[in-house]
């Protein structure tokens, strides 16, 4: 078990070496930030000044150099914008979206997982189709235009919650619900196509026939063996919420992470934006490990050498 | 379950309620972004300098309210030669750590001010000063490199920092947490959410009335701005959509302020010969002029809310202004008859270059001008433009030979004009005349000479037209009925002086 997690975080290296490259160039062929961070009429000589001072007046292949080589002792260089360290801006708001984060992706499961459940126990029935229309509209609306929405009728019409920024659990409902709706939408669906295929196993027969409660019956036995492909979409689908989290943080206000990278690629603020991304990379990475072990824990069969 | 659920949204209507009924002497401010710095000389962005200089003060400022040029630290400012300003400074003034604001405190700022590296952002205003010297304890000399007639211009952006502090700190840190001469001072700031500055007690001047603290909250989405202004959550709120403004022109508890902006929006037409088009013929641009309806754009893209140009860049309060000129008419017909008479009987087709997402309406307005030019004959090939690579190409002089641009000078003249100098950096015309006019008013120290000059300059371009002259923009601001005496300057400027905010 402890080899096979060593032997996957060193595997993560050449990937998150990989998604520095393409951040890198991808960040560099989009553009000068001189252009943006200084306005069109500044004299060429200030923007010389500049673009020495940040090292933009190197070749790129230097740029990139430097940049591993810093990056590697975790420096990913000053911020053009904020003239402070990119990693320090990063981890200052880490705080606000992992609140927003986990909150939405609990809020996600608790409510996902038992429509799915319900929805695949009465197939067919008012339920069933109740919950599969809101999921539906769920993945169809995009959340900018859902948190949009969700300020005008809670905040500017009922006046029940605050339209945006940071502070009580208040100020979380609204955007944690945008994050969630997406991902509730995913879950639920696919909680109940494989909650149908379980329940029409033999081993639930069996259960039945042994004369356990029904409720046992669907919520232990059925959903247990129904959770791995559960789980699988949920750590995929944390891309998703990071993706999500940029949108939702603009919306509202929230003062984290997601809202600083969209800043940070309007402004071409290079070091943001790799931070930004290898954090999001390392995020993806760690709990997609996670959720490989976890498999082990929910079938006994499924072991790691 | 249905008493919880009452029980909790009653809960959270209270709370709420405590939120928007905040102590009724905080005054919440959203803005678009929060502040990368407090320093004010460290960007030209408003949203840093409305909050950076209500801590940090310069020698003079530019009252929104009549755009007058007023003392603040300084008391007043002569010209010696047209190389030598002697200022005075204000007696008894301290910055809040109990430094004195004194004329070393003005050289120090002044050094930092020109230092190109260190104020980038600055360079244009700051390439006519070439030094200071202290005079004596409340008076300096500041020396010229060539006769700058926007003076004024220049010394309202000299901000003052306490010399001792900004040495212990460094730049970096001081606009983290500024120190200054200001109605307010540095509280705390949670970045990207709050940044709270308290009245400060011992202000040398007349503290705006009934603030006791200013709370700056970034709020990017412009709709979340307004919602939260009508639900009383903020009290001012600025950079407003036109549709979001419209809709709060109703609302009993708020005011709208409309400030037209010193944004002017053209379309490039280059006419240059390495740009080679049909443009390079003067007919084809004054037929571009003719061909477009500057008024149904202004109507029905900005509901009203934009200011028609009247045949040239300056706006009607500034230097220079020519009253006697009005805009092109729109009259295809007209256009249709110049065009023939170039040798473009059936139109053509061009390369037309223009941003999204960059300018308010951007998109929609570059639409509607090919779509009007389409009824003349000539068809666009419309090329978008992601706001970063647009302001390369600017810069490259690429957005040629016919592009969409908004361009913000500062207020003054010879600012504005220089962008059509054949010698600028994006400079889509070569015409020898107007390079003569710009160089002359820009030395010209003589107020009435200077008119003179940039009308001269205004009508020779109104005639060559090296743009299609679109409109003026209106920045929509919006304010609490309890701030009275608000603001704003068409830079997107403003300052709680003078402001009284009702209990």
């Amino acid at each position: 078990m402890l080899q096979y997690v060593a032997r996957r975080l060193i595997l993560t290296l050449p990937v998150l070496f990989g998604i520095l490259l393409i951040s890198f160039m991808l960040t560099h062929i989009s553009g000068d930030p001189t252009d943006l961070i200084l306005s069109p009429d500044t004299p060429d000589e200030a923007r010389e000044l500049f673009r020495r001072k940040h090292g933009l007046d190197q070749p790129i292949w230097v740029q990139f150099y430097q940049f591993c080589v810093h990056a590697l002792q975790g420096d990913f260089g000053n911020s053009l914008r904020f003239n402070e360290p990119a990693t320090k801006l990063v981890l200052e708001r880490l705080g606000a979206t992992t609140e927003l984060a986990v909150t939405a992706m609990l809020l996600a499961i608790l409510v996902g997982v038992p429509a799915g459940v319900i929805a695949a126990y009465r197939r067919n029935t008012a339920a069933d189709v109740a919950v599969r229309t809101i999921t539906l509209l769920g993945q169809a609306v995009p959340s900018f235009y859902l948190g949009i929405l969700t300020i005008i009728i809670f905040a500017v019409w009922l006046r029940w919650l605050p339209s945006g920024g940071r502070g009580t659990w208040l100020h979380l409902i609204l955007p944690a619900t945008t994050l969630a709706l997406n991902l509730v939408a995913l879950i639920a669906r696919t909680t109940r196509s494989c909650m149908l295929d379980v329940l029409n196993q033999d081993y639930i027969r069996t259960a039945r026939a042994k004369g356990l409660g029904e409720s046992w019956i669907v919520w232990v036995h059925a959903l247990r063996n129904a959770f791995i492909p559960v789980l699988t979409v949920i750590g995929l689908q944390v891309g998703l919420l990071m993706g999500g989290v940029v949108v939702t943080e603009t919306v509202f206000s929230w003062p984290g992470v997601g809202r600083l990278a969209i800043q940070a690629i309007y402004a071409r603020d290079f070091p943001v934006v790799q931070a930004v991304v290898l954090f999001f990379a390392l995020i993806f990475v760690g709990v997609n490990l996670i959720v490989d072990l976890l498999y082990a824990v929910l079938d006994p069969r499924i072991g790691y050498r | 379950m249905k008493n919880t659920i009452r029980k909790l949204l009653l809960t959270g209507m209270l709370s709420v309620a405590t939120l928007a009924g905040a102590p009724a002497a905080t005054l919440t401010v959203a803005q678009n972004f929060d502040p990368q710095t407090l320093w004010p000389n460290g960007t030209t962005a408003s949203d840093n300098l409305n909050a950076g200089s209500a801590i940090v003060e310069a020698l003079f400022w530019v009252d929104p309210h009549g755009e007058e040029f007023k003392p603040l630290l300084a008391t007043s400012y002569e010209l010696e030669d047209d190389t030598a300003v002697l200022v005075k400074l204000r007696e008894g003034v301290k910055f809040t750590n109990d430094e004195p604001m004194n004329a070393d405190a003005v050289v120090h700022s002044f050094n930092v001010f020109i230092d190109k590296e260190k104020s980038p952002a600055y360079a244009r205003v700051s390439d006519p000063f070439a030094s200071i010297e202290k005079v004596d304890d409340l008076t300096v000399r500041i020396k010229l490199k060539y006769p700058f007639p926007p003076i004024e211009l220049a010394l309202s952006q000299l901000y003052i920092t306490p010399p001792g502090y900004w040495n212990e700190v460094g730049l970096e840190a001081y606009g983290q947490k500024p120190v200054g001469t200001g109605p307010f001072v540095f509280d705390t700031w949670a970045r990207d959410d709050r940044l709270v500055m308290k009245a400060n007690a011992d202000y040398w001047g007349k503290l705006p009335e009934g603030i006791d603290e200013i709370v700056w909250r970034p709020v990017p989405d412009d709709i979340a701005r307004a919602a939260g202004l009508t639900t009383g959550e903020y009290d001012v709120a600025s950079n407003l959509a036109v549709t979001s403004a419209m809709e709060l022109e109703n609302n009993p508890d708020a005011k709208l302020v409309p400030v037209p902006s010193y944004r002017i929006y053209q379309i490039i037409l280059s006419s240059l010969e390495e740009h080679k088009s049909p443009l390079m013929d003067k007919k084809v641009r004054q037929a571009l002029n003719y061909a477009v309806d500057k008024q149904a754009i202004i109507d029905n893209l900005f509901f009203g809310n934009a200011v028609a140009l009247k045949g040239q860049v300056l706006r009607e309060p500034q230097i220079g202004f020519n009253p006697d000129l009005e805009d092109y008419p729109y009259d295809p017909e007209k256009a249709k008859q110049l065009l023939a008479e170039a040798g473009y009987p059936d139109g053509f087709e061009i390369t037309y270059k223009f941003p999204s997402g960059r300018y308010a309406q951007d998109r929609e307005v570059s639409e509607a001008v090919a779509g009007m030019l389409t009824e003349v004959g000539v068809k666009t090939n419309m090329v978008v433009l992601e706001p970063g690579e647009f302001l390369r190409q600017l810069r490259a002089k690429e957005l040629q030979p016919m592009a969409f641009v908004g361009l913000a000078p500062q207020d003054d003249p010879d600012l504005q004009v220089s962008q059509y100098h054949s010698s600028w950096r994006y400079s889509y015309m070569n015409s020898p005349e107007l390079d003569a006019l710009i160089d002359a008013g820009k030395q010209e120290m003589d107020r009435d000479k200077r008119v003179q000059i940039y009308r001269d300059a205004m009508t020779l371009m109104r005639d060559e037209a090296p743009i299609i002259f679109l409109y003026g923009g209106v920045d929509f601001y919006a304010v609490t009925n309890r701030l009275e005496n608000f603001m704003a300057r068409g830079d997107g400027r403003f300052f709680f002086y003078d402001t009284r905010l009702q209990e």
